[in-house]
């Protein structure tokens, strides 16, 4: 039986502000699970702090609203401990590149089986528009009348050049193509980054529908363009930072670099999930290790 | 003279190879039969300063460190210096090396107490013995055999089974411990008032506390370990990485403590057991997903193995100043549960019942060790049974339910169950968000019942000693070893051992305190956290307190020192 979007929703609305790319971005989810059917119950999404975990209520799947730049750490730990689960971190850019970097590098490099949703807005919204690293130098944030005094940082290199294994830019303003990537990023078996340039109405509004519109480009759009290569997608961004253009689509994948669980010795031909594996274990055997 | 055991010490510089005499020495003694208690001090370096491994050798089970030595073995002059005047009378000091200038005071204090000093090149007595460089170590193994008059072929096996595997010459081994056996510099005089019990040719297991801990958690059916490195609690890592492949574990480096426990939240979530270990700067990282366990109701076990000193502190020595951290730490109100262990037959039950009550109760369990529990090697025969593991996973409608007890229904993510949110937002029974304050305060009132409910399942203090001693010391973690050392050599005295740290029972003590006996507060750190910790419970203040935060455990002298004074 088909699935139906009312399961992956609850009875709570969104408090999001009009024109929020969140809604969008949550729409896309939930729609991509329907078109992979993946029921609900069969998903794990970890929400930050900030307006992407306010809608945490809004969705109606298995979910952890823990705290503020840590929902792709404790992703990972749900993630090894069921992989029979879709896991998905929800974060926005302030969580994600302020509070709690050091994750996002280290589930790269680890290349967990899982999805990482960075919601870039641009600004720290739910605290009412604080700069974080991805907005505009000089640009007049709250307690910077003088506008934000620090550069902001190309964080797109910066996942690049961290050679995640699946690597995705997307718009809130078109959830279609969003629906896709994500389900190319579930498809994916490692951790799946996509960068979701989302617009806030409320505190980023020089980036209006129309400028994304304008500024957006997609990277099926170019002929030839192989997301396989790596080179490539180096290029691609440095042409975006040129021209000061946006594109959307896979930017790089690579599918021969194995999951972290993949590489455990000590799971190699176990098909039990660790959930499924608790129970009283006789030490005996391991009398002999102590006392190395 | 310690009426109870023998004491020997290796000293020397770290590198020098003091833990692979120290570790053969204490297996040989296993091997016989003995009880030991292995104590490792060592500075926070790779290479030099001044390290030892103590051997305290007894017939029955010890678990404490006696402060002085019967037989003291220096590998560098730095550790003879500082070691020397830990020596008992009669003692026998062995210094691998050339003859030593004493100053005037240890000059008197060697006539004084009549100790004997050998001194022995015994890379040279190697090398003369067929062997190499690296022997000279069961050469000085050979030695101290000697003096402790015993057979000299179960050492020779007990160092061919510790080498096996390695590439040696085995008749070069032999060679040497017997040459060190059979040195000429020995003398009938030599260790003339040490007499071993007789062996019991029963061989022990040996262990570390944190090894224990580990095999704890491992019986209650832990399926994956989150960790960085921090000492004391690296060797739980250790232990539980090296043994992953039997075990079939998941072991996972993080990259930082809030990685770890952040990682340990969202397995224990799905319904899985994990655990991650840390000492105190690492579970300060760890406090704030400790109050978001505490608040989305997420079973949560964690290992603090405490050092002493704030900051960085005294990174390899000992102390128990973390229990008000662990009590207290977390913004904002909500239950947890802290467990002291106090040696291995402790961690390994208490680890298992810290996994029942996370899972039971849906709640932060903080299990604290010290530096002198979790890496002391302990002798026993056997470990206490197996747990039965208790989980209480049931089903509702409603994750965050209300209920008398104050838990609420719980059952594991699977797959046609339905969907529910954890969440660090206050909210309503359904799990999601509110700020309706009839609802703030309803929850908040149901997480605290958790408490009152878990107060009526955890045991009073347990009371060692006699049930008409005047003196009874009240503490937790490692000094329960050292007071019941003490009594073991004939003081009338008891000790009351809080296991169960918050929530914490206070009517036995009461009880005491009223029938006038006098109760000692005593703790290694300086501003005697347990006791405020029991006067914040119920309002008892301590009126003796014996309070040791030097680094180092309490031993059975501090004990006799402080009921001599």
């Amino acid at each position: 039986m088909a699935l139906d979007i009312k399961e992956y929703n609850t009875t709570v609305q969104p408090t999001w502000c009009a024109g929020c790319g969140n809604f969008a971005i949550h729409v896309a989810l939930k729609k991509s699970l329907i078109e992979l059917n993946i029921s609900p119950s069969e998903t794990f999404i970890s929400f930050d702090i900030g307006c992407n975990g306010n809608g945490a209520d809004t969705v109606g799947t298995y979910g952890f609203k823990g705290l503020h730049g840590r929902s792709i750490a404790l992703a990972t730990g749900a993630h090894l401990a069921n992989r029979k689960f879709t896991v998905f971190a929800d974060i926005g850019d302030g969580g994600c590149f302020h509070e709690g970097v050091d994750h996002l590098i280290n589930a790269i490099k680890s290349n967990y089986d899982m999805t990482i949703l960075i919601h870039n807005n641009q600004n720290f919204a739910l605290t009412t528009g604080q700069a974080t690293v991805t907005t505009p130098k000089g640009k007049k944030m709250y307690a910077q009348p003088h506008g934000s005094p620090e550069r902001n940082l190309d964080i797109d290199n910066f996942i690049l050049n961290l050679h995640p294994t699946f690597f995705a830019k997307a718009y809130s303003g078109d959830p279609i193509q969003l629906t896709e990537i994500i389900k190319e990023a579930v498809k994916h078996k490692g951790c799946s980054v996509i960068n979701i340039s989302q617009s806030c109405p409320t505190y980023n509004k020089e980036m209006t529908p129309q400028w994304f519109n304008e500024n957006i480009l997609k990277t099926n759009t170019i002929t030839e363009y192989d997301n396989q290569s790596f080179d490539q997608a180096k290029e691609l961004l440095n042409t975006a930072n040129t021209t000061k253009k946006i594109y959307t689509g896979i930017i790089y994948q690579d599918t021969t670099i194995p999951t972290f669980y993949d590489n455990l010795e000590s799971r190699k031909g176990i098909l039990s999930e660790l959930t499924e594996e608790v129970k009283e274990y006789n030490i005996k055997n391991l009398l002999k290790y102590t006392n190395s | 003279m310690y009426s109870n055991r023998t004491t020997i010490k290796i000293g020397g510089e770290s590198g020098q190879g003091i833990n692979t005499v120290g570790r053969m020495l204490n297996q040989a003694l296993n091997r016989l039969g003995f009880f030991t208690f292995a104590n490792r001090e060592y500075p926070s370096l790779i290479k030099g300063g001044v390290a030892s491994y103590q051997v305290d050798i007894a017939d029955k089970k010890i678990y404490a460190s006696a402060k002085k030595n019967n037989i003291l073995c220096t590998l560098s002059e730095k550790s003879f210096h500082t070691y020397i005047y830990d020596l008992l009378e009669n003692a026998i000091v062995i210094h691998d090396g050339k003859d030593v200038e004493l100053s005037p005071d240890e000059e008197i204090f060697v006539q004084k107490n009549n100790i004997q000093i050998i001194y022995l090149d015994s890379v040279k007595i190697a090398l003369e013995a067929g062997g190499i460089e690296i022997m000279a170590n069961v050469v000085l193994l050979g030695y101290i055999w000697k003096i402790l008059k015993l057979d000299v072929n179960i050492l020779i096996e007990e160092v061919l089974e510790l080498l096996e595997g390695k590439k040696i010459d085995i008749e070069a081994e032999k060679a040497c411990v017997l040459a060190g056996y059979n040195h000429p510099s020995y003398r009938d005089t030599l260790g003339q008032d040490i007499t071993l019990p007789s062996p019991s040719l029963s061989r022990k297991l040996l262990m570390s506390g944190n090894e224990a801990l580990a095999l704890g958690a491992l019986s209650a059916g832990m399926r994956a370990f989150y960790g960085y490195p921090m000492t004391p609690a690296t060797s739980i890592y250790k232990f539980i990485g090296e043994t992953a492949n039997e075990t079939k574990v998941v072991v996972k480096q993080a990259e930082n403590e809030i990685t770890a426990v952040q990682m340990a939240l969202g397995s224990m979530y799905m319904g899985t057991r994990a655990l991650t270990a840390t000492s105190g700067g690492g579970f300060d990282l760890m406090i704030e997903s400790i109050s978001c366990a505490g608040m989305s109701e997420t079973p949560l076990v964690i290992v603090l193995a405490q050092r002493i000193g704030p900051g960085t502190g005294v990174p390899t020595w000992t102390g128990s100043g973390d229990i008000y951290t662990a009590v207290r730490a977390g913004h904002g109100d909500f239950p947890r549960c802290v467990i002291s262990i106090s040696d291995i037959d402790s961690a390994f039950t208490l680890t298992q019942k810290a996994f029942n009550i996370a899972d039971k109760y849906q709640l932060p369990v903080i299990i604290l060790t010290e530096k002198q529990i979790a890496e002391a090697i302990y002798s026993t025969e056997n470990l206490p049974n197996i747990e039965k593991i208790e989980r209480e996973i049931s089903k509702g409608e409603n994750r965050y339910q209300t209920t008398d007890s104050g838990i609420s229904p719980r059952w594991i993510p699977t797959k046609g169950l339905k969907p529910y949110l954890h969440t660090s937002d206050e909210h309503t029974q359904e799990g999601y968000s509110t700020d309706i304050a009839q609802q703030v305060k309803e929850m908040s009132d149901k997480r605290e019942r958790k408490l009152e409910t878990l107060k009526t399942e955890i045991p009073e203090p347990q009371y060692f000693g006699n049930q008409d001693t005047e003196i009874i010391f009240v503490g937790s973690g490692s000094t329960k070893n050292a007071v019941l050392d003490a009594q073991a050599a004939g003081q009338n005295i008891a000790y009351l051992s809080y296991e169960y740290v918050y929530p914490l029972k206070t009517d036995k003590l009461l009880k005491l305190a009223n029938e006038n006996r006098r109760l000692i507060l005593i703790e290694n750190n300086q501003t005697g956290q347990l006791g405020k910790v029991i006067k914040e419970e119920c309002g008892y203040e301590f009126k003796e307190k014996l309070l040791k935060y030097d680094g180092r455990p309490f031993f059975i002298d501090d004990i006799l020192d402080y009921l001599n004074k």
